[in-house]
Order: structure tokens, then C-alpha cells, then sequence
């Protein structure tokens, strides 16, 4: 049995106005563009991608860099199909750009305003996560989401065996608890743990707490995306 | 309710304690000395890694503008929290670390936005706490420019003449222990 969950639809239900959050549309195409590494797909990245092409308009493609010699299949089709050409710019919201590069930590540049370039991806799903509007307005949650964001990003995908059991536990601890790791809110840091959790391949040892949660997220319908990169 | 932080006097904090300063004013907040560094905002909330301490100090007095003022700002703000935690704090060689920052500030008074935020404190409290000594004039002009003009203001002066000199002594006991 799965632990009833939000439905879907009422799920990351904060409004989101792009204009509102980035400023008044100027014209340009307001583009996103990440390096990435494809010998680490940012698989959180992808899941809110998806959840942004839900939002908007989102003009999406992937590109491979002259420092990275083949890639795989699936890292190729991770956005989804491709637009034909004859669609023009001006009918979309959000540029979205994938460029699978030979870097050792991932990238973001964002077009408008004099934004640097973000570095990581705990910090480039905290952007997209605000472009949906559902950043928890109260600061406990809001900043246990960043916690759960970097331990998940530091701690279980790059940590060490050691580590990576006490992440599960604490997961399965604060799981035992709630539905979602802040409770009754289904949030960015359910999107970045699970993603760490499928990404490691501990599915199936995680304790059972987790087990759960992995099927609730997985029925909300926004994991699928990611299936074909954890063959 | 009150905000409690406590910190270990022979390893501070400097971020949260230059955080704390910072928000001293708008938020009922009491410092003070204890085993480990916590923030206690109730019995069932506590943040321990400084990251959390300082993102959630900045939140609570959110007219300050610590995290930024908008969303791109408060983006850039992530980006420089774990560049200051995952490529200052316990590395040795900070070269490539230093190069970016100085490229960063070369137009710049403040790292973010046009006033203080907490990008600057904790980039500034990382090269306090172990960086400051391999940023040169020569090399880092821009660099050296912000961190000398931060170093000069209140509470950047009384934190780290106060307790910068226990994050060395706590880090060169470190380094003796590992020999």
C-alpha cells in the first residue's frame, strides 16, 4: 500500500507569473541554459523540467559539446521530443537548454539580468523551483528543504557508504513522520532526495519508510521522465 | 519565542556569528558559548551546519535583504553559500576558488545585489577563517579591495578580531593532530 498522497494537480499549486518574479518581459526569450556532465545527469533538474513544460511555454533542447565524445541515447531524448524549427521564439515563455559538457561541476547561466553563473545543482533546482512559485513562504520549512536539498546532492550521491546509511536512515526517520519530507507538503526536497535515492541505485535495500515515499513520488507522475536514464 | 545559538568557542562559527550580529537588531536572538554549534528555534527545530543557521537567520529578518531581493539575487546567494562551503572551508589550494571571486567582484561593491548579504558574510568569514593569507594585491585586486572594505565595517571588524584567531588556532591544532 501506498500512503495516500496529494493528488496531483494540487500538488505545487503556487503561482507562478514570470513576470512577477524575473521583472517585466523585454521581448527576449528569457533562456536557462545548463552544462552538465553526463557522466552525472541531473536527474532533479529534468523533474522540474518537466513541471516547468506543465507551468509554460518551454522551448527545450539538448546539445552535446565538443569535450564530451558520445552520449548516450536517453541523455539525448531527456527533455523530451524535439520542437521542429518552424516554431518561433517568440511563442514561448522559457528557453531551456541542455548542453552535455565535460564539466566538473554543473552550470547554469540565465540570460536576463546581470545573474552569475550558478554552479551545482542543488543551487540551479532551488532557481527552477522558485520559477514555479512553490518556495515555502515559512523559514522552518523553507530552509529544512535547502538542508534536505544538500544533503541529499552531498551527502548520499557523492558521500560514502557510511554516509549514505545514515542519509537513508534519517530519511526513513523523518518519513515515518509525515508523507513528505516537510510534512504534508510534497516539495523540491522530496524531488532532490528521491532523485539521489534512485540515482545511487539503493532502491530496493532503502529502508521501508522510504520504499513508500519512492512509490508516492513516483505515482505523482513527475519521476518519469528520469525512468530511462536509471536503465 | 527566542532564537538560541550556541557555539564552541575553540572552533566558532564565523558565518553564523557574523549573521548573528547582523540580524541582533530585528530578531530576539540569544549567543552564547556551549559544546556544539546549534541553532535552537524550538524543541522540535534545531540547524546545526552553518548553511542552515545562516539561511534561516537571514529569512527571519527578511528586511535586512541578507538573502537578496529577488529571486535571481536570492539565487546568487545559494550559488556564493556553497562556493564558501564546498571550495573555501577546508580546501588547500584556493587558487582557482580565489580567481573566481576576484573576476566576480572586478564591478563590484558587494558580491550580490547593491548592499550587504549573506554571500558576502560567509565568503568573507571562509577567507577570515583559513583564505585570507593566499589572496594577493597583485593577483586578486578585487578580491582584496571587498574583503579590505568588509574587513573595516562593524560587525565584520569586532567578529573577527574576536574569534578569527581561534578559527587558525583551532585549524593549526588540526593540522598538528593529523601529523
Amino acid at each position: 500500500h501506498t500512503l495516500t498522497h496529494t493528488p496531483a494537480d494540487a500538488v505545487l499549486r503556487g503561482t507562478a507569473d514570470l513576470d512577477d518574479l524575473l521583472g517585466k518581459d523585454l521581448g527576449a526569450l528569457r533562456d536557462i541554459v545548463i552544462n552538465a556532465n553526463p557522466a552525472q545527469p541531473p536527474l532533479s533538474l529534468l523533474v522540474l523540467h518537466a513541471l516547468l513544460c506543465q507551468r509554460f511555454q518551454v522551448l527545450s533542447s539538448v546539445h552535446v559539446h565538443s569535450s564530451v565524445s558520445t552520449v548516450p541515447a536517453p541523455l539525448l531524448s531527456c527533455l523530451g521530443p524535439r520542437h521542429t524549427h518552424s516554431y518561433a521564439r517568440h511563442r514561448f515563455q522559457l528557453g531551456f537548454t541542455l548542453i552535455w559538457k565535460d564539466v566538473s561541476k554543473l552550470q547554469m547561466k540565465f540570460s536576463t539580468q546581470n545573474m552569475c553563473p550558478i554552479e551545482g545543482e542543488g543551487n540551479v533546482a532551488r532557481f527552477l523551483y522558485r520559477l514555479l512559485g512553490a518556495e515555502p513562504r515559512d523559514p522552518v520549512s523553507a530552509t529544512l528543504m535547502d538542508g534536505w536539498v544538500d544533503t541529499a546532492l552531498f551527502q548520499l550521491a557523492e558521500g560514502g557508504s557510511k554516509e549514505r546509511a545514515a542519509v537513508l536512515r534519517a530519511l526513513n526517520a523523518a518519513l515515518g513522520r509525515s508523507p513528505w519530507l516537510l510534512g504534508q507538503e510534497f516539495s523540491l526536497a522530496d524531488i532532490v532526495s528521491a532523485c539521489c535515492v534512485l540515482q545511487t541505485g539503493q532502491t530496493s535495500s532503502a529502508p521501508a519508510n522510504v520504499q513508500r515515499w519512492l512509490k508516492s513520488c513516483q505515482n505523482l507522475g513527475y519521476f518519469s521522465c528520469v525512468d530511462p536514464l536509471l536503465q | 519565542m527566542a532564537l538560541n545559538l550556541t557555539f564552541n568557542s575553540s572552533n566558532p562559527p564565523l558565518g553564523a556569528l557574523l549573521t548573528a550580529e547582523h540580524v541582533k537588531g530585528s530578531v530576539n536572538l540569544s549567543v552564547e558559548e556551549g559544546k556544539d554549534t546549534m541553532l535552537h528555534v524550538s524543541d522540535q527545530v534545531q540547524f546545526s551546519d552553518v548553511n542552515s543557521i545562516t539561511r534561516y537567520l537571514a529569512r527571519v529578518a527578511p528586511a535586512l535583504g541578507l538573502y537578496g531581493s529577488n529571486m535571481m539575487e536570492q539565487t546568487e546567494v545559494d550559488h556564493w553559500l556553497e562556493f564558501s562551503a564546498r571550495r573555501l572551508c577546508g580546501q588547500s589550494d584556493l587558487s582557482s576558488a580565489l580567481a573566481d571571486l576576484d573576476k566576480a567582484l572586478a564591478l563590484r561593491t558587494f558580491l550580490v545585489g547593491r548592499s550587504v548579504t549573506l554571500a558576502d558574510l560567509c565568503i568573507w568569514a571562509a577567507l577570515k577563517g583559513n583564505g585570507e593569507s593566499q589572496a594577493k594585491p597583485s593577483s586578486h585586486p578585487h578580491l582584496c579591495r571587498w574583503f579590505s572594505f568588509l574587513s573595516s565595517q562593524v560587525p565584520f571588524s569586532s567578529v573577527g578580531s574576536k574569534w578569527a584567531s581561534k578559527v587558525s588556532a583551532s585549524k593549526a591544532a588540526s593540522v598538528e593532530k593529523d601529523k
